[in-house]
């Protein structure tokens, strides 16, 4: 099972390379609706950037610090949300990374022949309950949350940025 | 028989010791012998409370390497002996999670304002709207949708942090790994730095300190000097008394009897001190070779061949000598006492083995091999011009002293430890500083604890959590009266107006009612923040992290330790024993030599002013003045009476300058080595012994 999953990662880090767009779609528990957006996502050696062209919104995260930018003007976020939103890249970024031995830390690992299953071990648990991860033609194509109070995160990763 | 007697004794010694010698323990913990029992017992305390066993690792940098590294640090520090607790997060244990969420009406904030339904309504409909246009995700909390509780985060906020992991302000990311060692235990803590250094070896960008490294590294340090220190003082004491005595039978029984009375002296200590030190030891046993001048002077005048019992002039110097130390063994600090009482045992041995065992060993009388001259009494400057300009010395010294009140500057100069302690300082945002608080009850300890928290704009304790009775019983009493049931059925009314998912907010403020009894939680799950409760007899106690201790000082159930502050108090503690005992010293001795010397009182009196004087003056105009060199200076006192006394009341001048000369050499060896020592203590001993030495050469060649 290690070995299936190590053969998985290699290619989430191939699919995860560089800059890709991606949509999102959001479901709400609570509103029963969902709403998708549109981006564009950079992986880099001390974090992440998400672009939001058509709000022209950005979020960045460099070395555990989150800067939010609604066209080019800093938006102060409050400390708890601000909190949440860096749990959650840092899922994005574990996953991205595929380091086997930090995901095996954190999550127990279900593998099957179309999906990959994760269940958060540690204080995660507290907020997600399962993540799914779809491969299509050996890449991953997306990435689902599903989280504790019963709202959903999709990604769909689209294409790779040259 | 008594020709044997000096081996017979030296025999009876070792043999004792060879018993004993499981009761028999040294000590190499420098700093222990500084302190006041008050700060022993106070640190006893914070070393219960975990203060001290704290071990910091520090990861430089943030990126993702940082990261990765911190994560597998944590698992192997984890594998460690004597580590309890390992905390690189701020995210809390499961066990508090599980508290905070029984507890979470009494201990969070709550904004008790009524507010209307119009104001209910408007807040709703911005979460609602907030699920569509947010482009971050934001979840709703279906328990408190209109947020009127918060858990108080300002506090916890003061442990620096990047995202969930702890911080060292921007260095790196840290590791707080809270062990079972403390300064003190020796073993224990050889252990785990060898196997932490052996993790560690794999990291670049990975520094690591605790308290306990000092004992550690400095120990093994002290240990390796003391030695060299006692092999070399040894080769340069028996090459010395042999080319001075030039007699092999003299010069072995000498070798026994200082032997006999280093064994004596060490034996005794040790039974009688808990701890006493390898220091004290090093420094008593050179200190022993002292007395070779009662020896030097008796062999001189010719005493093991004459029918004396006694000679006066030895016998005034011995004595007060020995009431010098013996008043200096009543000091109320351990270095100081355990030197003292080591003195005063060996150099009565040494007497007792050199005024009265000596004759009996058939020694062969001292010829003067060549006829010495001796420097004209006429050109020779007159006593009184020592003892003016003696006064003005001390007058100049007066006036440039400046003492070090630093304790940790007498230990051996670990640059590369103070470099990372100073490091891991400098980069702290937290400028939080740790006071115990004590209280007889644990419900009294808490609020003690939030007074302390009021009085202090930044704190990090048990009241960063706990409430404690009567702010709990207010805070129920505050929610019993608030309307959660019909503030319930209006978000639920509203919540459908709006289109939220019918029944999402059905159990909105249920946690509000009934609330959780008023108890004091069990606070052994904060001990992975680095919180203890120790408690002893009488009263219970904590450690409080805060940022006002000179205010906090007000309050009567508040003790500081900060170390730096209690070693200042304990230097000018041990600075005021010094100079009262000193004073009692100098008197007694003056009072001595007015009895013995009489006429030539300031004759006999510059042999110990002017090494004083002069030694001091140099030792103010190089640098600040430690504990170390006033009690030398102590010694010094003590060493120029015996020659005062036997310059002035001497027969045979040139008999008796020989005697000092040669136990001026005698005293140099067994002293002057000690400048080559690292450890800051040794090396001021050395210094002042030397400086001594130099002065009282100068009398003998040119006063009169």
């Amino acid at each position: 099972m290690i070995r299936t999953l190590l053969v998985f990662l290699l290619l989430v880090r191939c699919a995860f390379a560089d800059t890709y767009h991606f949509t999102e779609i959001r479901y709400s528990d609570a509103t029963e609706l969902s709403t998708q957006l549109e981006g564009e996502i950079d992986f880099h050696e001390h974090g992440l950037d998400i672009k939001y062209p058509k709000s022209a919104r950005e979020l960045k995260y460099k070395n555990n610090t989150l800067v939010y930018l609604e066209e080019n003007k800093e938006i102060a976020l409050e400390e708890v949300q601000a909190s949440q939103i860096m749990q959650y890249f840092d899922v994005l970024i574990l996953l991205h990374n595929g380091d086997e031995s930090e995901l095996q830390e954190i999550f127990e690992i279900h593998n099957s022949a179309e999906k990959t299953l994760l269940k958060p071990k540690g204080t995660l648990k507290y907020y997600i309950d399962t993540i799914e991860l779809f491969q299509e033609q050996k890449r991953l194509k997306r990435v689902k949350l599903f989280l504790k109070n019963n709202d959903e995160i999709s990604i769909d990763i689209d294409d790779e940025i040259r | 028989m008594m020709k044997y007697a000096n081996y017979i004794i030296l025999f009876f010694l070792l043999s004792v010791g060879i018993l004993l010698k499981d009761h028999i323990h040294i000590s190499t913990n420098l700093l222990s012998l500084f302190a006041t029992k008050e700060s022993i017992e106070k640190f006893n305390i914070a070393n219960n409370l975990g203060y001290s066993k704290e071990m910091l690792v520090v990861v430089k940098g943030f990126d993702k390497d940082s990261k990765k590294k911190v994560r597998e640090l944590r698992k192997k520090l984890q594998t460690l002996p004597y580590v309890k607790f390992i905390y690189s997060s701020v995210v809390p244990s499961a066990q508090i999670q599980e508290y905070y969420q029984h507890s979470y009406p009494l201990i969070a904030l709550f904004d008790d304002t009524n507010m209307s339904r119009e104001d209910l309504h408007a807040q709703l409909q911005k979460l609602y709207d907030a699920q569509a246009t947010n482009v971050f995700y934001s979840s709703i909390n279906k328990n408190d949708p209109l947020a009127l509780f918060e858990l108080q985060k300002r506090k916890q906020s003061s442990l620096s942090h990047k995202g969930d992991l702890l911080t060292l302000g921007e260095y790196g990311y840290l590791i707080r790994v809270t062990t079972d060692v403390s300064a003190s235990q020796m073993k224990e803590a050889k252990e785990l730095y060898t196997d932490l250094k052996a993790i560690l070896v794999e990291y670049d960008d990975v520094l690591a300190f605790a308290p306990f490294f000092y004992t550690v590294e400095n120990s093994s340090k002290i240990q390796a000097d003391v030695q060299w220190i006692v092999a070399l003082s040894s080769l340069v004491l028996l090459l010395l008394y042999y080319l001075l005595i030039k007699n092999i039978k003299l010069l072995w029984h000498t070798l026994f009897a200082l032997s006999s009375s280093m064994l004596f002296a060490s034996l005794l200590c040790t039974l009688f001190f808990e701890n006493f030190h390898l220091l004290s030891l090093a420094f008593g046993m050179s200190l022993t070779a002292v007395s070779i001048d009662y020896l030097l002077h008796y062999h001189f005048h010719h005493f093991y061949q004459s029918r004396k019992r006694i000679d006066k002039n030895v016998l005034l110097g011995y004595l007060t000598t020995l009431v010098a130390f013996a008043l200096f063994s009543f000091i109320p600090i351990p270095l100081i006492a355990q030197i003292s009482f080591f003195a005063l045992l060996s150099l009565s041995c040494a007497f007792f083995l050199f005024t009265f065992i000596f004759p009996k060993l058939d020694i062969k009388k001292y010829e003067h091999s060549t006829q010495r001259s001796y420097r004209k009494e006429r050109k020779k400057v007159p006593a009184f011009v020592f003892s003016l300009f003696s006064l003005v010395l001390l007058v100049y010294s007066a006036l440039h002293f400046k003492l070090d009140t630093n304790l940790r500057n007498l230990d051996y100069y670990n640059v590369n430890l103070q470099d990372t302690e100073k490091l891991l300082k400098e980069h702290s945002s937290s400028k939080l500083s740790a006071v115990i608080v004590d209280a007889k009850t644990k419900d009294e300890l808490l609020s003690n604890l939030h007074q302390v928290d009021e009085f202090s704009a930044e704190s990090f304790s048990f009241a960063t959590f706990v409430l404690d009775q009567e702010s709990c019983l207010k805070k129920k009493n505050q929610l019993q009266r608030y309307d959660f049931k019909n503030l319930g059925t209006m978000v639920n009314e509203e919540a459908d107006k709006i289109g939220f998912k019918q029944g999402y907010f059905k159990d909105a403020y249920h946690f509000a009612t009934p609330l959780p009894e008023c108890e004091i939680p069990d606070l052994k799950i904060f001990e992975s923040f680095g919180l203890f409760l120790y408690h002893d007899a009488q009263n219970y106690y904590t450690i409080a992290f805060v940022n006002e201790v000179q205010k906090l000082k007000e309050l009567p159930f508040v003790k500081s330790i900060d170390l730096k502050e209690s070693f200042d108090r304990s230097t000018q503690e041990m600075y005021d024993h010094l100079v009262f005992f000193g004073s009692l010293v100098l008197l007694f001795i003056f009072i001595m030599l007015f009895l013995s010397v009489r006429g030539r009182i300031f004759y006999a009196l510059n042999y110990i002013l002017f090494p004083l004087a002069l030694t001091l003056a140099i030792l103010v105009s190089l640098d600040s003045v430690n504990i170390m060199h006033l009690f030398s200076l102590i010694i010094l006192v003590a060493i120029g009476i015996d020659y005062g006394i036997y310059m002035s009341n001497s027969q045979k001048p040139s008999n008796t300058i020989l005697a000092v000369k040669y136990s001026l050499l005698s005293t140099f060896a067994a002293f002057g080595v000690l400048i080559f020592s690292t450890i800051v203590a040794l090396n001021s001993i050395g210094i002042v012994i030397t400086l001594g030495c130099g002065a009282i050469f100068i009398l003998i060649k040119v006063m009169r």
